[in-house]
């Protein structure tokens, strides 16, 4: 039985809410339980549809009377919607509803901004919206809106944005926020007493997350009730902000994802095109597709900031880290969509044992699409320079890597001053994997051949995510033939959570996997959950279904005590068959089901509370040897070894194609991967997977995940942490460490590419 | 993409017909470049004519009787990969095209239109950027984003050739067979490719009216092999930053008969003349070798961003021709 706890402060009138599952405290995974669904490698449970092509995406959804949209979008980085003339598009054959600022609901949207708001902020911004009986008709008409721009002066470059006489890009000027102070001790005093002192810039590009599924939206209308299939990754969230926008309850709002082609933070809030579907759609009285095309995608979708890093460290000759200093711009592009924040200090804040920190964040408007949360927000850029200024400092003090790393050793979160729940995980990271990838032996293995020279990088992170929160609400429904339907209002992004929670749920249940279904990614059937972000869902959705399904066997095994006439506290269940403890007497999971019948069994279950006094982070550290080819700048990555902390690992599988999709993000950001902008022009170049270049299966070597699996079990009762975003952190300033070692240049901007490293290489 | 009649040829003849002179009308093959233009709205024809079932038009490989190849305009870079023949009599050619695009690209992508291909300059391919190339009156590349562009740059336009197969058969000394309404004509792949001019917008002087039927390669004397390198920025699926390939005897232990074409440093495939000359005559020895890539960017004037691709010449052209002359004889 769950229990709320509202207490309200007196002070500021919040009020805040604790849940325990009280009468039925959840005994706790810890590393001697004996399990036997999870932390085994079961098979995805979607995986037949997905590789069968059944799966239905937002863009498989046919209706009948399916209408397509396209969007009419600002050529222009800025300028003034002076007059929107639709009368020519709207006589093309087929066309059934053209929406603009004028003619319909324009709601308000991002922070000081319309649907379509009178000035258009970058080249990509929405203006109008076309739906047709095909993309044809709906492209034809496109070209025949006519929009007459005031053309502005505009800025997209991140530094240019802060000169004085920049052009503004919001009327309040380009600090999109007053900067972000933190301080620890006195760096000034730290850097005195520091006998090594190493300062450097390091920049990060704008990167394009790039999922094989672009945003989009099916609407459909039946009255007054709006259901839509949404390629999102907060299937609430979208039903919240749709229904405030369009003035509707939000119980006349169905948002269904059932299957998603990757997300990467960028689908973790809602964005114009699924309101903008919604109201072609009312307004055709017909359904509506509107799914983005590729360049509409890398425009004005989402992007990971660019920044700018300006960084002082300093350190005794034995390493000791004694301050860390930082000022950090990173770009908003032309709005603040909301979600998920680039952290870019946290890295330094929290990575390192150092008494004297400052970071100081400046978040910076441009003419050029909105950035988003991107797989690790933050940490990403911070790491990379983090990570190589460590790498600097090591070289400077002649001291292995790994071992400064070590010698600045920390088992509490410095900035909230609270132990850390896993404080050996790091640790292990930094052993296990320098063990696996042979990090000690590295020298007697390097050989250069002509030109091309080998290298091996290090580099380690934390990440503020991975240990979920509540809420999170699942029900467990036990059937009359002893099978169990798991339902959640979570989302499965593509990582396998429907995996993931199918496990957790057999494992509590005593039931094998193939009795057990998983329902999700619908706002009408399941129960809030929140975005899935910050690599949060298993470690909060996780918990709530266990505690749902620890609710349901409790009942089952008081109905199996009373047929078995034994006591409820001597039963155990596995496999689908509940037994006698030390005895022979066994009952089916199915024969006691089948004897209650129609009646059934309802569990429930709410993430709990963490512990107030403990953070929850998860670490990592990877090592990687390169080649690369002076003569030509050609990098080769010839090996990854990974090892990243997620508390206990419930699916072998699931883990691992986390760290090798995320380490090959990661390659991509590295060495490839930069959206290019003529900044005379406010001109995206490469809006597109032909001069975007995200790593092809040849550029992505073999990588080594080296599992750590330790439960974290003052976490969560089931000592699972999240994997999703932090494998990608380390992966670029290893690359680029291991780049310096094969031959003794360092790019302080990422990507590291060829032109860049043949500009540095010449004499 | 806009709507658009599609038909069918039969026969070369029959498309000819069908073809205007005025551009409204377009032949389609492998489809891989003229559908991106469409798709982006570059190219706006009334009607599209699909060769790929005209009989005559050749899809293969053949050896002529002189001992060199004729390659059909619609055989695939895919058959070409797979073709012994080539990789015998044409190395430079089959590695060329195991370098371009990806296995699904080749599989489609014919060898007439691989080397129709209009360039990738990404302000040729905006829709909504009116450059010189597309009928404008300046390049906005010359002065902006140009890391991609040539280092030999024509006038005013400075995109770049994007055709690995081209610059292997410019080293290779290959021709290309026209065939329009006052016939036949036989053109040396230099002069098929060529700069625009103010009346010639277009990277070929292929016609409007006019097909590219075949493609020959000479055969090679005694001692003869080529190679071919190309530098991306991902191991697969790019377009080549530079790409060089190399032709050369080497009789009595001279080189002769060398010919080496770099690819993305100029409008169309550039002969690396100076490097050439180094080789002439002389022992393929590193220094010369060493002496004949430091040439290989003579007369090169790079551009804003797009330095780095002298570097990049000389040290390709280093690699290109150790693995030249270490290679074995093909004829």
């Amino acid at each position: 039985m769950t229990s709320l706890q509202v207490e309200k402060n007196s002070q500021d009138g919040k009020v805040e809410l604790k849940v325990h599952n009280s009468d039925q405290h959840l005994p706790v995974w810890t590393k001697d339980v004996d399990l036997h669904v999870v932390g085994r490698p079961a098979p995805r449970a979607e995986g037949r549809d997905k590789v069968t092509g059944r799966a239905t995406y937002a863009s498989d959804v046919r209706l009948p009377g399916l209408l397509y949209a396209r969007v009419v979008r600002s050529p222009h980085p800025h300028a003034r919607v002076v007059r929107v003339d639709t009368s020519r598009a709207e006589s093309v054959p087929g066309v059934r509803a053209v929406i603009t600022a004028a003619n319909d609901l324009n709601p308000d949207w991002w922070k000081d901004g319309k649907l379509f708001d009178p000035v258009v902020r970058f080249i990509g911004d929405e203006v109008a919206a076309i739906a047709a009986e095909s993309e044809t008709a709906a492209e034809d008409a496109l070209r025949l809106i006519d929009v007459e721009y005031e053309v502005l002066p505009f800025v997209t470059d991140l530094e240019a944005a802060l000169e004085p006489d920049a052009p503004r890009v919001h009327a309040g000027g380009n600090l999109a926020e007053e900067p972000t102070i933190y301080t620890r001790g006195d760096v000034a005093t730290g850097m005195r007493e520091a006998e090594v002192v190493v300062e450097r810039t390091y920049s990060t590009q704008t990167a394009l997350h790039n999922s094989l599924e672009p945003h989009g939206s099916t609407a459909s209308w039946q009255g007054e009730h709006l259901t839509l299939w949404d390629s999102t990754q907060s299937v609430f969230d979208v039903r919240e902000q749709v229904a405030a926008r369009l003035g509707l309850p939000q119980q006349q709002v169905r948002v269904i994802q059932h299957h998603m082609g990757g997300g990467f933070g960028a689908k973790q809030i809602a964005w114009k095109n699924t309101a903008i579907a919604a109201l072609l759609s009312r307004r055709a009285g017909r359904p509506v597709q509107l799914m983005l095309k590729r360049d509409e995608e890398n425009l004005a979708s989402g992007n990971r900031n660019a920044t700018q890093q300006r960084v002082r460290i300093g350190a005794r000759r034995d390493g000791t880290l004694l301050a860390i200093d930082v000022q950090i711009d990173q770009q908003a592009g032309a709005y603040m969509v909301g979600g998920e924040s680039a952290d870019v200090p946290g890295m330094y804040q929290m990575l390192y044992r150092c008494p004297n920190v400052r970071t100081e964040q400046r978040v910076i408007y441009c003419n050029t699409g909105p950035a988003v949360a991107f797989r690790a927000p933050g940490y990403v850029e911070g790491a990379f320079a983090l990570e190589q200024v460590m790498d600097e400092l090591a070289r400077e003090l002649q001291m292995d890597p790994v071992e400064l790393r070590r010698r600045n050793y920390t088992e509490r979160d410095q900035p909230a001053d609270k132990a850390y729940t896993s404080p050996a995980a790091l640790r292990e990271a930094y052993e296990r994997v320098t063990s696996a990838f042979g990090w000690k032996d590295r020298e007697l293995r390097r050989q250069h051949n002509g030109t091309r020279r080998r290298g091996y990088g290090f580099a380690a992170h934390c990440w503020i995510g991975g240990g979920g929160k509540p809420p999170g609400y699942s029900w467990v429904k036990l059937n009359g033939d002893g099978s169990a339907d798991i339902v959640t209002g979570t989302q499965d992004i593509g990582t396998g959570t429907r995996t993931g929670l199918l496990q957790v749920a057999a494992e509590e249940l005593g039931l094998p996997l193939d009795r057990v279904a998983v329902h999700l990614g619908d706002t009408s059937t399941g129960p809030y959950s929140p975005v899935s972000s910050g690599s949060a869902t298993q470690a909060t959705i996780g918990p709530a279904v266990r505690a749902a399904a620890a609710d349901a066997r409790r009942q089952l095994l008081d109905a199996a005590a009373a047929l078995l006439e034994a006591n409820a506290a001597d039963l155990d269940v596995r496999d689908g068959r509940i037994t006698v403890v030390a005895t022979t007497r066994s009952i089916g999971v199915s024969d006691v089901m089948q004897q209650l019948s129609p009646h059934m069994i309802l569990g429930e279950g709410q993430r709990e509370e963490n512990p107030p006094d403990k953070s929850i982070r998860t670490f990592g550290a990877q090592c990687v040897e390169v080649e690369v080819d002076t003569a030509t700048g050609d990098v080769t990555v010839l090996r990854v070894a990974a090892a990243h902390d997620c508390g206990r690992i419930i699916n072998p599988t699931l883990v691992e194609s986390q760290v090798i999709g995320a380490v090959t993000q990661g390659l991509g950001f590295a060495l490839t991967e930069e959206r290019v902008v003529d900044h005379d022009l406010g001109l995206i170049l490469n809006a597109n997977l032909e001069e975007y270049k995200v790593p092809t299966v040849v550029d992505v070597p073999a990588i080594e995940h080296v599992p750590l699996d330790i439960p974290d079990i003052a976490a969560n009762p089931t000592g699972a942490k999240g994997i999703g975003e932090p494998p990608l952190i380390p992966t670029a300033p290893a690359i680029a460490n291991a780049i310096f070692d094969a031959i003794g240049v360092r790019i302080c901007e990422a990507p590291i590419s060829g032109q860049r490293l043949l500009e540095a290489l010449q004499p | 993409m806009r709507s658009f009649t599609y038909e069918r040829a039969q026969s070369v003849d029959a498309a000819l017909e069908m073809l205007g002179n005025d551009g409204a009308v377009r032949p389609l093959a492998g489809g891989t470049d003229l559908l991106t233009l469409l798709k982006q709205d570059l190219l706006q024809p009334e009607r599209l004519v699909d060769l790929k079932r005209a009989d005559d038009l050749s899809r293969g490989i053949r050896q002529t009787d002189a001992g060199g190849l004729e390659i059909g305009a619609l055989t695939t870079l895919a058959d070409i990969e797979r073709s012994p023949l080539v990789h015998e009599r044409a190395t430079a050619l089959g590695q060329a095209v195991s370098l371009a695009a990806s296995p699904q690209l080749r599989n489609m992508a014919t060898l007439g239109g691989n080397l129709l291909q209009r360039p990738r300059c990404w302000y040729f391919r905006d829709r909504h950027i009116q450059c010189w190339l597309k009928g404008g009156s300046d390049c906005p590349a010359r002065d902006g984003e140009n890391q991609l562009h040539a280092i030999f740059p024509a006038d005013p336009c400075v995109a770049v050739h994007p055709s690995d197969p081209a610059t292997a058969l410019l080293a290779l000394d290959a021709s290309v067979r026209l065939r329009g309404p006052r016939g036949d004509r036989e053109i040396a792949i230099e002069d098929f490719l060529v700069a625009p001019t103010e009346a010639r917008r277009l990277e070929t002087v292929l016609a409007d009216d006019e097909l590219v039927i075949s493609i020959s390669v000479p055969v090679g004397g005694p001692g003869v092999r080529s190679s071919y390198v190309k530098a991306m920025d991902r191991k697969a699926w790019a377009f080549a930053l530079v790409a060089a390939a190399a032709r050369l005897q080497i009789t009595d232990g001279r080189i002769s008969d060398v010919r080496i074409s770099l690819g993305g440093v100029a409008i169309a495939p550039h002969r690396a003349r100076a490097a050439e000359a180094v080789l002439d005559g002389q022992p393929p020895s590193d220094d010369v070798i060493a002496r004949a890539a430091g040439a290989a960017d003579e007369g090169a004037q790079p551009l804003r961003r797009n330095a780095y691709k002298l570097a990049l010449v000389r040290g390709l052209v280093q690699q290109l021709l150790t693995r030249t002359v270490a290679s074995s004889r093909s004829t």
